[in-house]
């Protein structure tokens, strides 16, 4: 996913309100007000719309724009809310149609509640400002509007409440998007990924957009991963903490006085070595000592000498923590994706190896060897010659799965297949 | 091609029935033969390279000691997949302690693959053995004899099998081509020789896949074994020698969990491709030094992925290195 072009989060973002899931309340409530509003009427100068992430405020806003032909005029958390940037980007066009068109415009000022005390100083009182003197609708959106420096705001604004999607109204959603994408999707699976997003359609759609992309057939096994992933949340501080470490006392305090276990971290330090330390050099090094690290926690369990376990757990903190040269680097940690990989190869794994029970009892061979002793060369055949393909899965008995995993498409397993059945006849 | 219902794998079709067709290891063969005249089978240890015919005369034996019921009396397991102690105990002892079908006075249990066993699992089936001599023979089967506990190869009779000769294999893969109307090219087999290592199992193989193409010449057989021995091994190499770190390790979990690599073998194919790689003769040496260090921690039983993944760091650091100077 290297552009947003291709989330799917985008790609199947709603473009009229009909097409927004769940809130209709809030969402009837804020088009009245925002009829009235363009119409005149002496409603309230703005809304202010809140709720939990991800439930479609900001998304009612952009729908609304386009259902009214209105100009959107935003501001969010990422640019910086001075009192005197609000007043440059939104005063003026609070004040004057659109240039292009003379469109009417709709104000939004996205995620008031992370507008920070110290760097947005007078950020509010600008907002309340603008509110105010605005020709047009203003909207607010917040998580929480319940803090003691919203008051003003919110005695000025229509209040609309957002509520969390329920997971029956999420799952059919989700249902829709894999339609589309071509994914047979088990409901058992869809539920999963909707319950653990808690009524966040975001989480919930980037969720089965990791899990299902590229995939024909979503399975209960695929998710199973996702709630391994949320107990290990607190990862990511610890990682933080160990890779930030000055000394070699704090890198081993960070996972010493982490509640998770040290295998599971040792997973984590694997999978981000390569973001924390880009330069080959750095990287080298780290994994030199995660590398011996991997090799005292084998003799440790090996002899059950769990003294030894001590200097494993040196080289996987301090280890790999001392090797940076000058200050820590911020760095996007990601989910160990081994687990992940294994959870959604299971089926892959599972063909490949009743393939290799088969090999292993005509051939008398191990499973094992026939992995590498016969696999490989099956593999060339399924994928050249047919014929032959056809004859060898008959005296393996293979079954369709196995022949399109060897096949590598599922053209040419229908193809194997069909020969197969063609000779059923003639003999 | 006249269509057959079913295609046996050619390993399978032309594994020789009777110890006659055994290629090569005239010894051996000359040694059992004895044993088959006289009825009496001690425990045996098979030991030598891959491909080189042991469960073969393991089976031919048993074919030759038996009859045609030979199956009533022979046990096959196979230690890589059947290898806990508990294993041991259960199936090879029920099997042990019941009379053997006909004239011989013994049955047999063959062990293959039997240097994965742990050596618990050795301990377990040292007792077995000296328990049930008397209903029960087994014939061992290893790559290193090394790997077998003192006290069973002790025990057993030792045959070590040679690995062939080119000239035996050449022999056989014409033999069976000619039965399976290959058209196979003098380039061909030349080609299945030098990918073959002396062992005839990967010659057959080799020559059945490239067939599945038609002529079998060389460049059928590359292509062949360019699928066998992944390309892709090459490729993660040279995606950490270039700098890709995260790239190069993608493709290391493809090689291990989609291909079913284990770790070994990708260290071991890692090993083979150094010697090819355009890099100054004196790095090779040292590259190997590393290799060799990771190959030995995993045969202790370190974390595949760890190692190999910082296998990869080395050489993207060398890599680097190369570059700069």
């Amino acid at each position: 996913m290297s552009t947003t072009a291709n989330l799917w989060i985008v790609k199947y973002k709603p473009r009229r309100f009909s097409e927004i899931i769940g809130n209709r309340t809030a969402i009837l409530e804020f088009r009245t007000w925002l009829e009235k509003r363009l119409k005149g009427a002496d409603v309230e100068k703005a809304a202010f719309l809140w709720g939990p992430p991800g439930v479609g405020k900001t998304l009612t806003v952009e729908v609304a724009a386009i259902e009214y032909n209105l100009e959107l005029i935003q501001m969010n958390a990422s640019d910086a809310r001075s009192r005197e940037r609000i007043r440059r980007v939104l005063g003026m066009a609070s004040q004057y149609l659109s240039l292009v068109g003379g469109r009417r415009k709709i104000i939004l000022v996205d995620e008031v509640d992370g507008m920070s005390g110290t760097e947005d100083r007078g950020g509010l009182a600008a907002v309340i400002e603008l509110i105010q003197q605005s020709r047009f609708p203003v909207v607010l959106t917040a998580n929480d509007p319940w803090d003691p420096r919203f008051r003003p705001l919110r005695e000025l604004c229509k209040m609309i409440r957002y509520d969390r999607i329920r997971v029956p109204t999420l799952v059919s959603y989700l249902r829709r998007i894999c339609i589309a994408e071509g994914i047979v999707a088990d409901d058992a699976a869809l539920r999963i990924i909707a319950q653990r997003s808690d009524g966040d359609v975001r989480s919930a759609v980037n969720d089965l957009q990791a899990i299902a992309q590229g995939k024909k057939r979503l399975m209960l096994s695929d998710v199973e991963w996702l709630a391994y992933r949320d107990r290990q949340y607190g990862a990511f501080d610890v990682l933080k903490n160990i890779f930030a470490a000055r000394t070699c006392r704090a890198a081993k305090a960070a996972l010493a006085s982490s509640l998770l276990d040290y295998n599971m971290i040792f997973q984590w330090i694997h999978e981000n070595l390569p973001l924390q330390y880009p330069s080959p050099e750095d990287l080298a090094e780290a994994y030199d000592a995660l590398s011996r690290a991997d090799v005292f926690l084998g003799r440790t369990k090996r002899t059950q000498a769990w003294a030894l376990l001590s200097y494993a757990l040196d080289l996987m903190t301090a280890g790999v923590s001392m090797v940076k040269k000058g200050k820590y680097k911020f760095t996007k940690y990601q989910f160990p994706q081994r687990i992940k990989i294994l959870s959604q190869t299971k089926d892959i794994r599972t063909t490949m190896n009743s393939i290799c029970s088969a090999i292993a009892e005509k051939c008398h061979i191990s499973t094992k060897g026939a992995v590498s002793e016969y696999l490989p060369y099956l593999r060339f055949i399924f994928r050249v010659n047919p014929e032959m393909a056809a004859g060898i899965a008959k005296w393996l008995k293979l079954d369709e799965n196995m022949i399109t995993f060897l096949a590598g498409s599922f053209d040419r397993a229908n193809e194997i297949i069909s020969l197969m059945r063609k000779r059923r006849k003639s003999t | 091609m006249p269509i057959d219902a079913t295609m046996m794998l050619w390993t399978e079709k032309y594994r020789p029935k009777t110890l006659d067709e055994v290629v090569n290891q005239k010894e051996v063969v000359e040694r059992v033969k004895q044993f088959v005249k006289t009825k009496n089978v001690p425990h045996m240890l098979f030991a030598g390279p891959p491909g080189t015919g042991k469960t073969t005369v393991a089976l031919a034996l048993s074919r030759e000691l038996y009859g045609e019921n030979w199956r009533q009396n022979v046990l096959e397991l196979n230690a890589s997949d059947e290898r806990g102690i508990q294993i041991v105990r259960e199936r090879v002892k029920d099997y042990a302690r019941t009379m053997p079908i006909g004239d011989v006075p013994f049955k047999i249990i063959i062990l293959d693959e039997a240097d994965n066993m742990t050596a618990d699992a050795q301990q377990a089936l040292r007792r077995t053995m000296e328990l049930y001599t008397r209903t029960c023979r087994f014939i061992l089967i290893a790559n290193y004899s090394s790997k077998i506990i003192e006290p069973i190869q002790s025990r057993c009779a030792i045959f070590r099998f040679q690995p062939l000769r080119d000239e035996d294999i050449a022999a056989r893969i014409r033999y069976i081509a000619e039965k399976e109307g290959v058209d196979l090219r003098e380039d061909g087999l030349k080609a299945i020789l030098y990918v073959a290592e002396g062992d005839l199992r990967r010659a057959i193989n080799s020559l059945q896949a490239a067939a599945a193409l038609g002529v079998v010449d060389e460049k059928a057989v590359f292509r062949v074994v360019g699928r066998a021995s992944p390309v892709e091994i090459r490729e993660m190499l040279q995606l950490a020698l270039s700098g890709n770190f995260i790239k190069a390790r993608e493709k290391l979990r493809e090689l291990m969990i989609a291909y079913g690599l284990s770790g070994v073998d990708i260290v071991r194919q890692i090993h083979r491709e150094v010697f090819a790689l355009k890099i100054p003769e004196e790095a090779k040496v040292k590259l190997a030094d590393r290799i060799g260090e990771i190959n030995f921690r995993m045969v202790e039983g370190a974390d595949e992925e760890v190692q190999l993944s910082a296998l990869l760091a080395y050489f993207a650091l060398f890599g680097e290195n190369l570059r700069g100077s």
